[in-house]
């Protein structure tokens, strides 16, 4: 038991005391408090939440990797999850504040009238979230295994039992207030090294100023070496590739339930409006740092490792080759190590960091800290979806009209813990590399939701069958294109399983136009639902006239 | 609850779109656009970096921000001008 690992145990214990804490504190009682926090979170706050929650294992961990590897097509990546926020924040966040319902499925089943629709929705959550939480937790048993020195599936069903139990005990409260605390955790343990690394590199402490005059060195290297350089866009896929990509990322963003979700914990639409911005703002500094992680690695990797003798490479390289995920052969045996036979896997470039800058067993234990908060607030955020969706739209909705609000909250809080000890079933043995899953999830998403919540929104003339039929279509041919893609070596200009969201969105919005024109308009009541929608909370659209409310007479839909 | 001009309510609804539509534009033209030309704007460089590059590193998270607030604020304006101003309490 080296120093190492004691520091990193104690700074993992610390913050996971204090995650706890919180959540023990706000110990959920009723239901509307269980699920969005009873809506008085202030809006610089509910924006961090936001940052944790959208934040998992893959932004954290994966994401500046990505940007190394890939070079200028690994920026997809960044534009799609930041620019989703666009979408979110002008298009639905307001709107769907303003339609005062508590889960996506439950504005979906209300709008289109179908409690069909409301099934589909509550499935496809499931499924989404489902989906995205595997990734979280075999990110989480890779980080607890690797520093607590055990298992990565010891280290996985360590990481199911912290997320069930506080998921479970404190509900979105716990969790809005937790995550607040693993926003600050997860941004100082990112920005820290990379903060070190630039005064090493360049002697200027900011890194986002200082990169630039990196990524410059490493075209000069790269053209030296006469490989592909850095910057040079489309070097990995098409540049439609690039661009279907990007708009997955983006339009899936604007539909995950979980983080549609927050926008409910918010208490008027100008506070929803505030929230996406202030969360864009906390998501864009790690984000803004991602590609100056990259290129800083990189460029220790070029000049530091690639060309030492095999027998003498830093002491940080064999523990990395151990685990799998470094690959230093000596490939033409001429006893020194070359840029081209350095092997590195995505997913240890940000962990290496503090290792590769020699930066000291604090920060190493402050990342490893800062990648648990990043990954079990995620797989947090999306318990509660999976969990309202059972419980509020499944089994209050459509099994057990009856149910009392303590059988609903028995019920939320049983299918947290079977959620979560399920994905951590699969996680043991993931069907795919994290990155891989995650964007899966944000194809189905923008090819479910993302249609249904726009059209929703802004469409009054959208109904019932045509949502059904979208919402089908939608992840019908999301799913045979990802497989086909990925399995069966199928595209359309170049554009492989991850870009599937543009499909499937496409196919969605002209089957749920199509069915909607084809069939019955919507009740008129539902059509002036929707007309309201457009109209600020001061005001109620009501029977073609428009009626001014009082803040104090301002009523919420009971449930 | 009181009756209001509907043009009134209207013409809130109005300047929304029209702002929202402003703001998506530039946030498609500073990543979707900026990608298509990205071989173009490779020629000349900012912050030390070649011009795609930096719009894909940095410059399109920066507009994305500066959009959020300023929908924020322009729309608290709005919304103090059409006397909606919401109680300050959250």
């Amino acid at each position: 038991m080296d120093s190492q690992f004691l520091v990193s145990l104690l700074m993992i214990l610390v913050t996971f005391g204090l995650y706890i804490g919180i959540a023990v504190y706000n110990m959920a009682r009723q239901t509307s408090d269980f699920y969005v926090a009873g809506r008085n979170v202030p809006a610089v706050f509910n924006g961090m939440a936001i940052g944790a929650d959208w934040m998992s294992a893959a932004s954290f961990i994966g994401l500046a990797g990505t940007v190394m590897l890939l070079g200028y097509d690994g920026l997809a990546y960044i534009m799609g999850w930041t620019g989703g926020y666009l979408l979110l924040t002008f298009l639905l966040a307001p709107q769907l504040r303003k339609s005062g319902r508590y889960t996506v499925p439950e504005f979906i089943g209300d709008r289109y009238s179908s409690s069909t629709a409301r099934l589909i929705a509550a499935v496809a959550t499931i499924i989404i979230s489902f989906t995205y939480s595997i990734g979280q937790l075999s990110g989480s048993g890779v980080v607890i295994g690797r520093l607590l020195e055990v298992h990565t599936a010891v280290g996985t069903i360590i990481g199911v039992v912290l997320i069930a139990f506080y998921s479970a005990l404190g509900g979105m409260k716990g969790i809005t207030w937790t995550q607040v605390a693993q926003y600050l955790v997860l941004i100082i343990a990112y920005l820290i090294p990379v903060i070190f690394m630039s005064l090493q590199l360049t002697n200027n402490p900011i890194p986002w100023m200082s990169y630039g005059q990196i990524v410059g060195e490493l075209q000069q290297l790269d053209a030296q070496l006469g490989i592909s350089e850095y910057v040079v866009p489309f070097t990995e896929a098409t540049k439609w590739q690039f661009l279907a990509l990007m708009f997955t990322l983006m339009a899936g963003t604007a539909g995950l339930p979980h983080v549609i979700v927050r926008f409910y914990t918010v208490s008027t639409m100008k506070a929803a409006r505030w929230s996406g911005a202030w969360a864009l703002l906390f998501i864009g500094l790690l984000y803004l740092s991602a590609p100056a992680y990259a290129a800083f690695s990189r460029f220790i990797l070029m000049t530091q490792v690639a060309g030492s003798s095999i027998a003498d490479l830093p002491a940080w390289t064999a523990s990395w080759v151990n685990t799998g995920s470094l690959s230093v052969a000596d490939t033409n045996a001429d006893g020194i190590l070359q840029w081209e036979e350095i092997v590195i896997s995505n997913d240890i470039v940000v962990m290496a960091t503090p290792e590769i800058a020699n930066l000291g067993i604090f920060v190493i234990g402050l990342m490893a800290a800062g990648a648990m908060a990043a990954a079990l607030s995620t797989a947090g955020g999306l318990m509660i979806a999976i969990s309202a969706a059972l419980s509020q739209d499944i089994y209050y909705r459509s099994i057990n009209p009856e149910a009392t609000e303590s059988q609903r909250l028995l019920v939320g809080r049983a299918s947290i813990i079977i959620a979560t000890v399920a994905a951590g079933l699969v996680a043991l043995n993931p069907p795919g590399a994290i990155t891989q899953i995650v964007a899966w999830a944000f194809a189905l998403a923008s090819g479910t939701f993302f249609p249904a919540l726009i059209l929703g929104v802004w469409w009054k003339r959208a109904n019932g069958p045509g949502v059904i039929a979208g919402m089908l279509i939608g992840l019908s041919v999301t799913l045979t294109y990802i497989f086909a893609a990925k399995y069966g070596g199928f595209t359309i200009l170049g554009i492989i399983d991850t870009g599937a969201g543009v499909f499937g969105a496409a196919a969605a919005i002209i089957a749920i136009i199509v069915v909607s024109l084809a069939t019955k308009a919507p009740s008129k009541e539902i059509q002036e639902e929707v007309m309201d929608l457009r109209y600020p909370e001061g005001m109620t659209y009501k029977d073609g006239e428009v009626w001014r409310t009082d803040p104090a007479e301002k009523k919420r839909p009971d449930h | 609850m009181r009756k209001i001009d509907k043009r009134e309510a209207d013409s809130y609804f109005r300047i929304r779109t029209i702002l929202i539509t402003i703001y998506l534009l530039i946030g498609f033209t500073a990543s979707f656009v900026v990608v298509f030309f990205a071989e173009q704007l490779s020629e000349f460089s900012f912050n030390g970096m070649p011009f795609h590059y930096f719009m894909g590193a940095q410059g399109a998270i920066l507009i994305f921000i500066i959009l959020l607030f300023t929908n924020a604020i322009i729309n608290d304006r709005i919304d103090k001008k059409f006397g909606l101003d919401q109680d300050e309490k959250e």
